[in-house]
């Protein structure tokens, strides 16, 4: 096998010059934007007396895992265990209404197909920020304030996962299912036996789409927990700011204890997108599309 | 049956087979339908629809945390023409939005270049490049708040060795807006890049090896035949830079809280500040239908001048 590749690298032309030059400015600038994150990661290792220093360090001298320790004194298994159900939850809901509906909308007749279809596409170009207060204000009257139902609110009904089954559903041959039909199927049946077992991408790439931007939803879950027991992982390790003039709380910890808590925010997302990259960058562009 | 048919039509009573055999654009109706689009329908008409309605109708009122909403006309809006503050968070907003969108727009169109040609290591890159963008916004914002602290930030030492003095990234008045925007460039090329790169793989490949075989160099062949081909995605990419830099908070509240002194204050940050520290729901209601009311005008303008069939 190195043979082999060893002959492939030997027949091919040898780069130009230039070209050999961009790639490593281009390498270069990749490994830069990965940086702050190793620094992140590298940070969250030191002692707290080894952070505020003038010299870099990219290694930690000494490797401490006591700022980690004082991070978990906070409920942070906790925000994690409520980012987590309410990322499913509001991930699972989503998925199923937009599949039905979205189903509905490339497949069936029915009267309000079409102000249905253009009121999701307004939708899309809407900013939430438009029903932040009237939905603040809803929440608050109805006494839901710190409670899963509410930080689910905004999975609620998702307009980008109808329009993402509605897209794929239109993509798929009818003669799946005019062959179901002439078997007697109804529509449920047609829906469920053939449509949906077809329809894994869609499921998948809305998946991956969905529960990022679940997981990482920062101005709703800040607004409707005021209880420490309730916030979810952003909106608690928000909290380890080191004082610079911001508003939270502060920690004695610094900046060391600060990176502690955001590797620990980081790592499930890099896991899941190192794992799915390529699902990742194609579901990203799905969603640039959608305007 | 036949006897059922001549009876008239007004006079006919309901059945269910008649509603079965309706039509709808000359097609039966499927009345199916409707169950499937309830789950989403009765949610969407109460958190979206219904929500955008009444943030119009709360604009319009003296509404705050405790007590009975007011009809006071337009009186928000007044006040909003009058508040220093208003004008103040739209400039930062908007200046924000000037050096984010062409840094963001040059920094991904380079990154996407690169990325395509599948050189040595190009999934490396494209990874280190989308990553920030799947991280927590919290991440980003207490991160680059690290980064870059003036005394012992990672940027500012990198800097001193080349000689530049300590610069108050986040501290200062006149440095605040900027060194947000660094965090923002960060987290969000990755998601630019992607857009552009799916615009560079529907480019054939042919039309830029007959470019190179003409005598054009990569470059020209880059800036003559790749870079027109490839407005439609970038215009894409514009407005939705320009959408979602008008709608900057998160990493605003995390990094400098709109300081120093409301230097670096958005307008959501505004809203978020006049409605959820004060209270003064009313006149938060009002400032979040402007911001929305220009950004619909942008999206509109958007659509008309490219035409571009993105749905």
């Amino acid at each position: 096998m190195i043979a082999e590749w060893l002959r492939r690298v030997l027949k091919r032309q040898p780069p130009k010059a230039l070209t050999v030059l961009v790639w490593i400015a281009g390498m270069a600038f990749a490994i830069a934007w990965a940086a702050p994150l190793v620094w992140m990661v590298s940070t969250s290792l030191k002692l707290p007396s080894q952070v505020m220093t003038r010299t870099i360090e990219w290694l930690p001298r000494t490797v401490t895992f006591n700022n980690y320790v004082h991070v978990m004194q906070k409920p942070v298994l906790r925000w994690m265990l409520n980012s987590g159900i309410v990322t499913a939850a509001s991930t699972a809901v989503s998925l199923i209404t937009g599949a039905m509906a979205g189903y509905a909308l490339a497949r069936m007749n029915f009267p309000g197909r079409n102000v249905l279809f253009f009121l999701i596409l307004a939708v899309l170009i809407i900013p939430t920020e438009m029903t932040i207060v009237p939905l603040f204000i809803g929440v608050l009257k109805i006494g839901l304030v710190n409670n899963y139902l509410s930080l689910m609110v905004p999975g609620l009904a998702s307009a980008f996962s109808v329009y993402l089954f509605r897209n794929f559903f239109l993509t798929l041959p009818r003669e799946l299912e005019d062959a179901a039909a002439i078997d007697g199927a109804n529509r449920l049946r047609m829906f469920w036996s053939v449509a949906l077992p077809v329809a894994r991408p869609a499921f998948i790439a809305g998946a991956i789409l969905l529960s990022t931007t679940y997981w990482n939803l920062f101005l709703w879950p800040l607004l409707v927990t005021f209880k420490e027991s309730m916030k979810t992982l952003p909106v608690g390790m928000a909290g380890f700011t080191p004082g610079t003039g911001v508003g939270q709380s502060t920690q004695v910890e610094g900046y060391a204890g600060a990176m502690a808590a955001m590797t620990i925010l980081t790592i499930p997302s890099i896991i899941v997108f190192i794992i799915l990259q390529r699902q990742f960058i194609e579901g990203a562009t799905s969603a640039g599309i959608k305007g | 049956m036949a006897a059922l048919g001549s009876v008239p039509l007004a006079g006919r009573p309901f059945s269910l087979a008649r509603l079965r055999r309706a039509t709808w654009n000359g097609e039966r109706i499927d009345w199916w339908a409707y169950v499937f689009v309830l789950p989403f329908l009765l949610p969407f008409l109460v958190t979206t629809f219904g929500a955008i309605l009444f943030g119009i109708y709360v604009s319009f009122t003296d509404w705050g945390i405790i007590g009975a909403p007011h009809w006071i006309g337009l009186k928000n809006y007044e006040r909003a023409v009058a508040d220093p503050w208003v004008w103040k968070t739209w400039s930062n907003t908007l200046r924000y939005g000037l050096v984010v969108t062409p840094t963001i727009t040059v920094v991904a169109l380079l990154m996407a270049l690169f990325v395509n040609q599948r050189w040595w290591g190009y999934t490396f890159a494209r990874a280190a490049f989308y990553a920030p963008n799947v991280v927590s916004v919290t991440v980003i914002g207490l991160v680059w708040v690290w980064m870059l602290d003036t005394r012992f930030g990672l940027v500012n030492q990198y800097l001193g060795r080349f000689g530049v003095p300590d610069v108050p990234w986040l501290t200062s008045p006149s440095w605040a807006l900027y060194g947000v925007a660094i965090a923002s460039v960060w987290w969000d090329a990755g998601f630019s890049m992607v857009v552009l790169l799916a615009g560079l793989q529907d480019i054939p490949h042919e039309l830029r090896e007959s470019a190179s075989i003409d005598g054009a160099n990569q470059l020209q062949a880059i800036w003559h035949v790749v870079i027109p081909l490839l407005r439609p995605a970038l215009s894409l990419v514009v407005t939705l830079l320009i959408i979602s830099t008008l709608r900057v908070f998160s990493q605003i509240y995390l990094m400098t809280n709109g300081g120093p002194a409301g230097a670096s204050a958005s307008v959501i940050h505004y809203v978020y500040e006049v409605g959820f520290s004060r209270y003064q729901l009313g006149y938060a209601a009002s400032l979040s239908v402007m911001l929305f009311l220009t950004i619909l005008v942008l999206t509109v303008v958007q659509l008309r001048a490219f035409r571009e069939k993105t749905w």
